[in-house]
């Protein structure tokens, strides 16, 4: 077995006394798909927000690649190689696709003083522009954020991260709210960038087919705790999963 | 067509001291140190997206500092205005620490509340600032030539007003440009891309009063005289008004609305009453009906009388 | 400075510190009332203030009405002009750009206007008294020397305040009120008018305002900068939190004793530079202010 690329051990997280998570742990294996899943307030997202360093965790440590990056802050991730969407769409809405894309860039635009100074730095626009290509926003580059329908905000919030040329890319329910047809070019989508080059993805996912054809592994969560983990098929048959999901009567009698 | 207004800006700037007198070259002289201001108005503000209502006090430090340093000191004037523009931007990142607890409104009237104690410095440090009685400037001058008249004045303020308007549309364009309104947009998202928000923030606040304070010095190029009396609020907010007005987030609106609202300042100084209520009705009508300013105004309607 | 004085100074400080600082507290009040409901600070307060202290001077001196009548006339034409300005243009404000950046640049607005108009009829040029209503005799509290008057600008403050609270508190007016400041869309759900709300309350605030300058002005010169005033109340609303109806009062108190105090013991020079000091230090050291909770963790 390869070392983890990510590793969270014992991780606790607590809001004014109420823990959102205990004791957490996961270790995502490099060139992956880890799903986490788990009812609405299991504590994904709090998880997810304290691997992307905006919330502190009261105990546990975070490693990347044999760093500890528990302590360091937001804005050093992306320099790590850790990339992340928002649940609720952060995007730049009153700059361009163009432009969003230019400041996902922005660790990879402080190479030289002529980078720094350059509106469109040539070796950056080569990558941005495969991007843009790729995720099917070309014909929106010089379109406002705001402008763009759901579906291909939602795109730009991938394609954003992407940007960074992340080694593990973190996703918040990046299918929430998109059509069947967009949830298919999502699948194959993330399904090559694991596979073909080798980024490591975490997705918090509600949309089930989706996560269950592209996770590695899966990782459940309940009331804060971890209840369950395995490969997509081992966790689809697995008692408390379904008691989560859906009450013990029907686990029971079901 | 844009290349076509720059020329007639650039033939109208050239031709000026030619064809006009001292009223209008002293006109000119204020309307440019006031687009200057309105710039680093237009990077805090319009920029990085931060409230900062002090922006007569970085004006006053930079009429302040680089007078006294030419006055008293006999400094040449690239070196006194270097020495004003420097010393309001470390007062700006004084400013940037406290900004950076507080967002919106309570960063807005922390502002106002320093603006409003530094005017208040101006006008009771007597042994320095000369009170309420004001402080005589020296003229300006560059090796042992002086600026005593707005003409003299004038090619030098229209060269640092030239300069500054480059800086701003290098700063827009680079990648600090876009880190800034990446943190106007929504400070989570430049954290992940990377952007260390605090730092934009102060580099943010720096720097627009670095631009307060070359505006402050350019006052002092072609004016003998400063009193506390207009380094208030007052100032700030025409200065406000000059960027909103042109069109808040565009380099174009802010140097649009300077020169505009300057004019209109100007032509209603005659009657102060009616100044007031001019001023107070194009900000509400503005508001009302061009939230985006004039500028984006005009362009949608050409723009919609040409395609329609 | 000996201790008899020093007490001397507190006793007078803090009794005159809460005459004045009713009047604070009234202004913070009209603001807050209205930043709760809209998230807007009305920079246009002061001048609000200014013009209806005007507006009585006018209609007392000038037209020679009656007291009995000049208030009422006064305090009705600052809730039509108050209500009608939110209605007729910060509603579109709101609709042009919903940024609320844009709808205090209107407030600004406002605030020039009134300020010009006053000018511009000639009574703002130079300074005038405005009558009192009460004997200026003196009192004496321990041993502080008041005016009768300033007895009864704190007891009407009190009351107005009282009034204030008991509107929130306890009528059905009053809740929608709060509704809509805590959560416009579900209080549109729950049948309230949100535009006749945001209407009354800043009607009521610059009712409020309007007392406020009824009470003050015959203590102050009127000049067309008097409304420069409010900014003792946005450093009263800071201290209590800028979202606590409360808040705004304890703040008013505290601005005003501590003007007060500073007045005596300090230069009354600095008097003028006092409230900025404290706006900056409360909100460099708690930004929330003293009254307000705790800013909510952002959820993404």
């Amino acid at each position: 077995m390869a070392n983890p690329l990510l590793s969270v051990e014992n991780l606790t997280i607590s809001f004014g006394g109420i823990v959102a998570v205990r004791d957490f742990s996961i270790a995502v294996e490099p060139g992956t798909i880890h799903a986490l899943i788990g009812p609405n307030g299991a504590g994904k997202s709090t998880t997810f927000n304290c691997i992307s360093r905006l919330y502190k965790p009261n105990a546990g440590r975070i490693i990347f690649d044999g760093q500890e990056i528990t302590h360091l802050p937001s804005s050093a991730m992306a320099g790590l190689g850790i990339a992340r969407s928002f649940q609720n769409l952060e995007l730049f809405n009153e700059l361009t696709v163009l432009e969003n894309m230019l400041i996902g860039a922005h660790v990879h635009c402080g190479g030289s003083f002529g980078d720094r100074l350059a509106a469109h730095p040539p070796a950056v626009m080569r990558e941005i522009d495969a991007i843009i290509e790729r995720t099917g926003l070309a014909p929106y580059r010089e379109t406002k954020a705001r402008n763009l329908d759901f579906g291909h905000q939602k795109l730009l919030e991938l394609a954003r991260a992407l940007a960074i040329k992340p080694r593990l890319l973190l996703l918040d329910e990046p299918a929430a709210g998109l059509r069947n047809r967009e949830i298919a070019a999502l699948d194959t989508l993330l399904t090559d960038l694991a596979r073909k080059e080798g980024l490591t993805i975490i997705i918090v996912e509600h949309v089930m087919a989706l996560v269950m054809s592209i996770s590695d592994r899966v990782t459940v969560l309940n009331f804060g705790t971890k209840i369950a983990e395995g490969t997509p098929a081992e966790v689809k048959g697995n008692t408390a999963v379904i008691e989560a999901y859906l009450g013990k009567e029907v686990a029971l009698h079901g | 067509m844009r290349i076509f207004g720059l020329l007639l800006a650039a033939i109208v700037l050239i031709a000026l001291p030619f064809f006009t007198t001292g009223y209008v070259i002293y006109l000119a002289n204020i309307l440019l140190t006031f687009t200057v201001l309105c710039l680093g108005l237009h990077i805090v503000i319009g920029e990085a997206g931060q409230f900062s209502l002090a922006h007569a006090a970085f004006y006053g430090i930079g009429i302040y500092v680089t007078g006294i340093a030419g006055t008293k000191y006999g400094l040449p004037f690239p070196v006194t205005m270097l020495i004003g523009g420097v010393a309001a931007a470390a007062v700006g990142f004084v400013i940037g620490v406290i900004a950076l607890r507080m967002r919106d409104i309570y960063l807005a009237l922390a502002t106002f509340a320093f603006g409003e104690a530094m005017q208040w410095l101006f006008q009771n440090w007597d042994a320095v600032t000369g009170g309420p009685n004001g402080l005589r400037i020296a003229p300006a001058h560059l090796f042992g030539h002086e600026f005593v008249t707005d003409k003299d004045a004038y090619p030098v303020v229209v060269l640092f007003a030239l300069l500054m308007i480059g800086l701003t549309i290098l700063i827009s364009r680079a990648r600090l440009g876009r880190a800034l309104r990446a943190v106007r947009e929504s400070e989570v998202a430049a954290q992940a891309m990377g952007i260390p928000v605090q730092r934009a923030k102060l580099l943010a606040f720096g720097l627009s009063a670095f631009f307060a304070g070359i505006a402050g010095g350019m006052f002092t190029l072609f004016s003998t005289f400063i009193h506390p009396e207009s380094l208030g609020f007052s100032t700030t907010m025409l200065a406000l008004t000059m960027v909103v007005v042109g069109g808040l987030g565009s380099i174009g609106g802010a140097v649009g609305g300077a020169i505009v609202f300057g004019l209109i300042s100007e032509l209603l100084r005659q009657a102060p009453s009616f100044q007031e209520i001019a001023y107070g009705l194009i900000l509400i009508i503005f508001m009302m009906y061009a939230p985006k300013g004039l500028f984006a105004f005009l362009a949608d309607k050409f723009g919609r009388a040409r395609h329609g | 400075m000996d201790l008899e004085l020093a007490i001397l100074f507190l006793q007078q400080g803090l009794v005159s510190g809460l005459v004045i600082g009713s009047v604070y507290a009234l202004l913070a009040l009209s603001i807050v009332m209205i930043f709760k409901t809209s998230e807007v600070p009305n920079f246009a307060a002061g001048e609000v203030f200014m013009a209806a202290a005007y507006c009585a001077l006018f209609l007392m001196v000038f037209r020679a009405l009656p007291v009995w009548l000049a208030i009422p006339l006064t305090l009705a034409t600052s809730f039509l002009v108050a209500a009608l300005f939110r209605r007729g243009v910060l509603t579109q404000v709101a609709k042009a750009s919903g940024s609320p950046v844009n709808l205090v640049i209107a407030t600004l607005g406002l605030s020039y206007v009134l300020k010009g108009l006053v000018r511009r009829t000639g009574y703002g040029d130079t300074p005038r008294s405005f009558p009192a209503l009460v004997s200026t005799d003196s009192v004496m509290i321990g041993q502080a020397s008041l005016t009768r008057l300033d007895m009864a600008i704190f007891v009407a403050a009190v009351v107005v305040m009282a009034a204030v609270f008991w509107l929130f508190a306890y009528t059905k007016v009053g809740r929608s009120m709060r509704a809509v400041g805590m959560n416009p869309k579900a209080a549109r759900l729950m049948g309230v008018n949100i535009e006749r709300v945001h209407m009354l309350v800043w009607g009521l605030s610059a009712v409020i305002s309007a007392i406020a300058a009824l009470l003050i002005a015959p203590k102050i010169l009127m000049t067309a900068e008097m409304g420069s005033v409010v900014t003792m109340a946005f450093a009263a609303a800071i201290v209590g939190g800028f979202t606590s109806l409360p808040g705004a009062v304890v703040g008013g108190f505290v601005i005003g004793i501590v003007e007060n105090l500073v007045g005596l013991f300090i230069s009354s020079r600095a008097i003028v530079v006092a409230p900025f000091l404290v706006i900056m230090l409360v909100l460099i050291f708690r930004p929330q202010g003293l009254f307000g909770g705790r800013f909510a963790i952002k959820k993404v």
